[in-house]
């Protein structure tokens, strides 16, 4: 079950989340005092950045693998007969040994590795034949958060937070308006001007957090997100992921951490040696036979 | 918008790269002081070999004491040439002529006192071709009634200005070359070491490059900042270079000038406006920066 106290949960506050994503406009993100949600938030899509994005707009499935595999040149690691669909809004769990193939996974998502055979879609494209300049597009519709953060260490929180929009082409204004607004939505109002390395490892994957959902992107893609952090901390990172969730994003987080997995009761896909060994609505960490 | 912010990213990029930066910079400065020191100079020599070039032209000196019958020889010779081609045209300068065209030249104080009938009376050819002067000079020096005591021993009454202006135009030739060899190794150096930079630049930013791409930056996003670093420093360099020649100008040319400025060079040879010059550094300073960081990305930077 879900541990944030304060997401919406009831249905009705759901379809309206649901609804508002398919206006186009962003969804909002927790908290809700709802009145000033919608105006505060929603950015409206510029029409240059409509024009590029990547993704095709929709409630099919977010993500469908059909017969993916991924060989590396060695014969090593990599993907085999991989089949699923991925729906959107959908909060799922990676998980399985090192090795596995959970980056090689996340990796293909974001064509940063091309599949050996079979075909992979993402927001309805087939990732192999995007072409190469619309990768960057790709991207600025996914989400991506990494175990090692991944941030500017010569920038600022606030700085790494802009560069996101930066990158996208948002004007100045947009970018002071969002980025306090993402801030304190991760609680790192008050550390804006902090640099990386002054951070502990939570607060940095806050950031790191912040700057993957500034975009509001349809997809996240949490790779071991907690995966260096303690327990308590990865609570709060947790939570702040299914918040996101809540607002209408598809999440995808690889994960070794059992007690997590186990408290949330989310879709699990298990992999192991490149192989989907299990793919289990409301799972548990590991196979439930007992 | 995009533009502060590249600006702002490429200027983030030079203090990272402090040291490297700055050797690029000065690289630029001295490739450009050569070429701003270079083009007034190399003007210089080539204004003073055209005025000379257009110097050869054949004088026809006639004796005072010269007959009718024989002025009209050297005429006749004169209008043969002009239908043969050979000249662009002639005039007929008196001693009273003479003496003002030099007025133009030179000081006229110094010629105050000067007895027009010092300069004989004189015919001028215009060749068409300087390489003909030797030639037509010869072809007159024969002719009787000419002022003998003017002129080259060989060709007695007939004064032409072959030999200097050869030598003038080897000199010249060979500055030029040396200087555009100078100048073109001196330009290499700065591109390959803004190229080193930038190189440097990338691989140090090479993790942020990986994260720029995660997050969806397109190439030319990631790589407008390593251009515009390597034209800041192309830029940097030639602004001072520019200052550095000011000076130059200022404290060693200008008093040289001032001070030999004798009457003799009241109208010396043209050389060019030092803001035309800046224009044309600055220009080369720039171009020099794009080239480097351009060359350097095509190779480094696979994004």
């Amino acid at each position: 079950m879900p541990m944030s106290t304060d997401s919406p949960s009831t249905p009705e506050e759901r379809a309206a989340r649901r609804a508002d994503r398919r206006r186009g406009g962003a969804p909002a993100p927790e908290p809700t005092p709802a009145a000033s949600a919608d105006e505060e938030v929603a950015p409206p899509e510029s029409g240059r950045a409509a024009r590029r994005a990547v993704l095709r707009p929709g409630d099919g499935p977010m993500v469908v693998f059909d017969n993916v595999a991924k060989i590396y040149g060695d014969g090593g690691g990599g993907l085999q007969d991989v089949n699923l669909a991925i729906d959107s809004g959908e909060f799922v769990f990676l998980v399985g040994p090192s090795g596995s193939g959970k980056s090689t996974f996340i990796r293909l998502l974001i064509k940063e590795l091309d599949t050996t055979a079979g075909t992979l879609s993402v927001g309805g494209r087939n990732l192999s034949r995007l072409r190469a300049n619309k990768v960057p597009y790709l991207r600025r519709a996914i989400g991506c958060v990494f175990q090692d953060f991944k941030l500017l260490q010569g920038r600022t929180v606030y700085e790494n937070v802009a560069y996101a929009l930066q990158v996208i082409g948002e004007n100045p204004r947009g970018v002071r308006r969002k980025v306090p607004e993402i801030l304190s939505l991760v609680g790192l109002s008050e550390k804006a001007g902090r640099y990386p390395n002054e951070l502990s490892g939570g607060e940095q994957q806050r950031v790191s957090i912040a700057r993957a959902f500034v975009n509001h992107p349809r997809l996240l893609i949490a790779d071991e997100p907690t995966g260096n952090l303690d327990p308590e901390t990865s609570i709060g990172i947790m939570q702040l992921l299914y918040r996101i969730n809540r607002t209408g994003t598809t999440v995808i987080m690889a994960t070794h951490d059992r007690e997590m997995v186990d408290k949330m009761q989310m879709r699990v896909i298990a992999l192991e040696a490149g192989r989907v060994v299990r793919d289990q609505k409301q799972a548990t960490y590991a196979r439930a036979d007992a | 918008m995009r533009f502060s912010f590249f600006l702002g990213e490429a200027w983030r990029s030079i203090r990272a790269n402090a040291a490297v930066s700055v050797a690029a910079t000065v690289t630029v400065l001295i490739a450009v002081f050569v070429l701003g020191a270079f083009i007034p100079s190399f003007l210089y020599v080539q204004s003073s070999v055209d005025e000379q070039t257009a110097k050869i032209d054949v004088a026809v000196y006639i004796a005072d004491d010269a007959t009718v019958a024989q002025t009209n020889a050297v005429e006749a010779r004169i209008d043969q040439l002009t239908r043969q081609g050979t000249l662009e045209g002639s005039a007929y300068v008196t001693p009273r002529e003479a003496l003002e065209s030099l007025r133009e030249d030179v000081d006229p104080a110094l010629l105050q006192d000067v007895n027009p009938n010092i300069f004989p009376p004189a015919y001028r050819l215009d060749l068409v071709d300087p390489d003909d002067a030797k030639s037509v000079a010869e072809g007159f020096a024969g002719l009787p009634g000419l002022a003998s005591d003017v002129g080259d021993p060989d060709t007695p009454g007939v004064v032409y200005g072959a030999e200097e202006a050869d030598t003038l135009l080897r000199a010249a030739t060979f500055i030029q070359w040396a200087g555009l060899a100078l100048i073109s190794i001196l330009l290499v150096a700065a591109v390959l070491l803004i190229g080193n930079t930038i190189r440097l630049s990338i691989f140090a930013r090479r993790r942020e490059v990986e994260v720029m791409k995660l997050v969806g930056a397109t190439n030319w996003f990631i790589r407008w900042p390593f251009v515009i670093e390597g034209v800041i420093c192309g830029l940097v360099g030639a602004v001072l270079s520019v200052a550095l020649l000011w000076g130059v100008k200022l404290s060693l040319v200008d008093p040289f000038v001032d001070d030999s400025a004798s009457p003799l060079t009241a109208s010396g040879p043209e050389t060019i406006g030092f803001v035309s010059l800046t224009l044309i550094l600055v220009a080369a300073g720039t171009l020099v920066g794009a080239l480097g960081s351009g060359l350097t990305l095509r190779r480094f930077l696979k994004v």
